[in-house]
């Protein structure tokens, strides 16, 4: 805003002011009666859906699906949008540069919108912004809302294993491989990349178990497992579409 | 002599009265409430403008339940947080509600400070002279959400567990700060014990701390700058009238001292809006 601009909204805030009312009650009133509503919506909120206690952590088992609380639901959905990575989309720009901008743009925003207009019908980009915006939150929202569960069960429907690979295969079940992951259908759709070709790839185990050790986030680093089911592991996922289906 | 007592006073509002002026002589307090509460406000001031209040109730109603909830949860990732929480919900009393209104007042929470924050940026009320109310306030919204995160691994189910892992591992990925970031936040390589005592006193202590202090920076520049009008007050409105009238009536006049250039356009509305009036 320019100079003139800001003392002309100084001298008419202060003239609204002059012709203004008092603070009590005409707006703790209002106040008052919103944040209660509220409050009272939330305790019936509590009664009528109660809370639940969930499987207690058991990093051994896969009959569960990870899911962020359902605020979080636009971000898991924008991971999946660049969770299959190349050159264009790089998982960077899902975890880092994405959020980084949105949130760098969400505190400076008062200092790239400067012109002293505030009525949103002659502020365009603003009213743009706001429709795209909120509509993108809520269309992710309920994408997250809606995504296929992933579906549980004790083994993979894939044939044709031999000995380190059902090894490997258990491995895969009990370290919750399937909470990221798809491998036939079985699994969750996200936001890991369904590995039910992953053997087309041509990897080595040697490779495999370096990307098991050190992966790209945000899936979690195995380094911790023993060197004998890493091995297992790798052959059971370098054989999958093609010496396992 | 002005005021003549009509006997002795209730020596119990005597004392009471004695004790607001001793402190009020001190402290400035009853001249500071009786400013803060009759200070003007824009006429206009409507109902969308109840939303940042609420969120603050909304926060000290989550302080009350949390603290109610601390009381019986254990940070302990061998069980005992899992049992805690089991307990809270099954055999405390009203443990299910205060738990229960915890776990939606995140929800409502979130939402109202959207709402909140909508109107403020439909409203332009983030422009000169509150810049900086939108900056602390833009903090509060990170905060909140942040709330939200660390919370969500405390009751340590197998959900929780799972969705705070990948969350990290998306922190953990930033290039450079990254991997120390996540070291910060599990409290070393791996997910364990130390993580959930981390997480618990970052929920309970450290960002309800950080929210208090944005909300007390946030108050102190609202009720400094005052509370914005609505854009489309009456007041407001009534102004853009009378200048849109004397633009066109300049314009008429302008346009007649030019001779032979009478011509208006017929949709013209001023000569009909001077004869209504
Ligand atoms: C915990 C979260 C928050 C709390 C408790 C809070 C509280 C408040 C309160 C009580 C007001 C007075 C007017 C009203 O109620 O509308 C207000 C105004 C304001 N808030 Fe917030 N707020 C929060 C979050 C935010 C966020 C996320 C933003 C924007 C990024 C924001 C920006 C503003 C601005 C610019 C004003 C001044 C508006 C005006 O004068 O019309 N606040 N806030």
């Amino acid at each position: 805003m320019k100079p003139a601009d800001k003392k002309a909204y100084d001298k008419d805030y202060a003239q609204a002011k002059k012709t203004g009312k008092p603070f009590f009650p005409y707006a703790i009133y209002k106040d008052t009666v919103i944040a209660g509503l509220t409050v009272i919506a939330i305790i019936v909120l509590a009664i009528t859906i109660r809370v639940e206690v969930g499987e207690p952590v058991n990093p051994a088992t896969t009959d569960f699906i990870p899911r962020p609380e359902w605020y979080f639901y636009f971000a898991f959905e924008l991971l999946k949008i660049f969770a299959n990575q190349n050159v264009l989309t790089p998982v960077i720009m899902a975890t880092f540069m994405v959020p980084n901008i949105l949130i760098i743009l969400l505190v400076v925003w008062p200092f790239i919108d400067r012109g002293p207009e505030r009525r949103i019908w002659k502020r365009p980009f603003a009213l743009g912004l706001t429709v795209i915006v909120t509509g993108l939150l809520c269309y992710t929202t309920w994408l997250g809302a809606n995504s296929p569960a992933g579906v549980a069960s004790q083994g993979l429907p894939v044939s044709g294993l031999d000995e380190p690979a059902t090894k490997g295969m258990a491995v895969y079940m009990a370290n919750g491989c399937g909470s990221c992951h798809m491998v036939a259908g079985v699994g969750a759709p996200g936001p890991g990349p369904d590995l039910t070709n992953e053997g087309a790839k041509g990897w080595d185990n040697a490779k495999m178990i370096a990307w098991l050790k050190a992966p790209k986030a945000p899936m979690p680093s195995y380094a911790s497992l023993p060197p004998q089911e890493l091995e297992d592991l790798s052959t059971f996922l370098n054989g999958l579409g093609t010496k396992y289906k | 002599m002005t005021t003549k007592d009509i006997g002795p006073k209730n020596p119990v509002q005597k004392g009471t009265e004695a004790t607001i002026d001793y402190v009020d002589e001190r402290s400035g307090i009853k001249t500071g409430t009786r400013w803060f509460l009759f200070r003007n406000i824009p006429a206009g001031t409507s109902w969308f403008q109840t939303l940042g209040f609420t969120a603050m109730v909304v926060f000290g109603m989550q302080a009350i339940t949390g603290i109610i909830l601390a009381m019986y949860y254990v940070p302990d990732t061998k069980g005992g947080a899992y049992q805690s929480i089991e307990y809270i919900t099954n055999e405390v009393t009203w443990g299910w509600l205060v738990r229960g209104m915890h776990k939606w007042g995140a929800s409502v929470m979130i939402i109202v400070v959207f709402l909140h924050m909508a109107r403020v940026f439909i409203w332009g009320a983030y422009k000169y002279p509150r810049e900086l109310t939108w900056v602390t306030g833009s903090f509060l919204l990170l905060l909140t959400m942040f709330m939200g995160l660390t919370g969500y691994l405390l009751v340590w189910d197998q959900k929780a567990y799972w969705a705070t892992v990948v969350a990290v591992n998306i922190f953990a990925s930033a290039p450079i700060v990254g991997p120390y970031i996540g070291d910060i936040l599990r409290a070393g390589p791996e997910f364990g014990p130390a993580t959930l005592s981390r997480f618990y006193s970052i929920h309970m202590l450290v960002i309800p701390g950080a929210i208090a202090t944005f909300i007390g920076l946030h108050l102190y520049f609202i009720v400094r700058l005052g509370i914005s009008e609505p854009p489309w007050s009456k007041r407001r409105l009534r102004i853009e009238r009378d200048e849109e009238d004397a633009r066109r009536a300049a314009a008429r006049e302008k346009a007649k001292a030019l001779p032979g250039s009478v011509n208006y356009p017929a949709s013209w509305p001023v000569e009909a809006k001077e004869g209504a009036r």
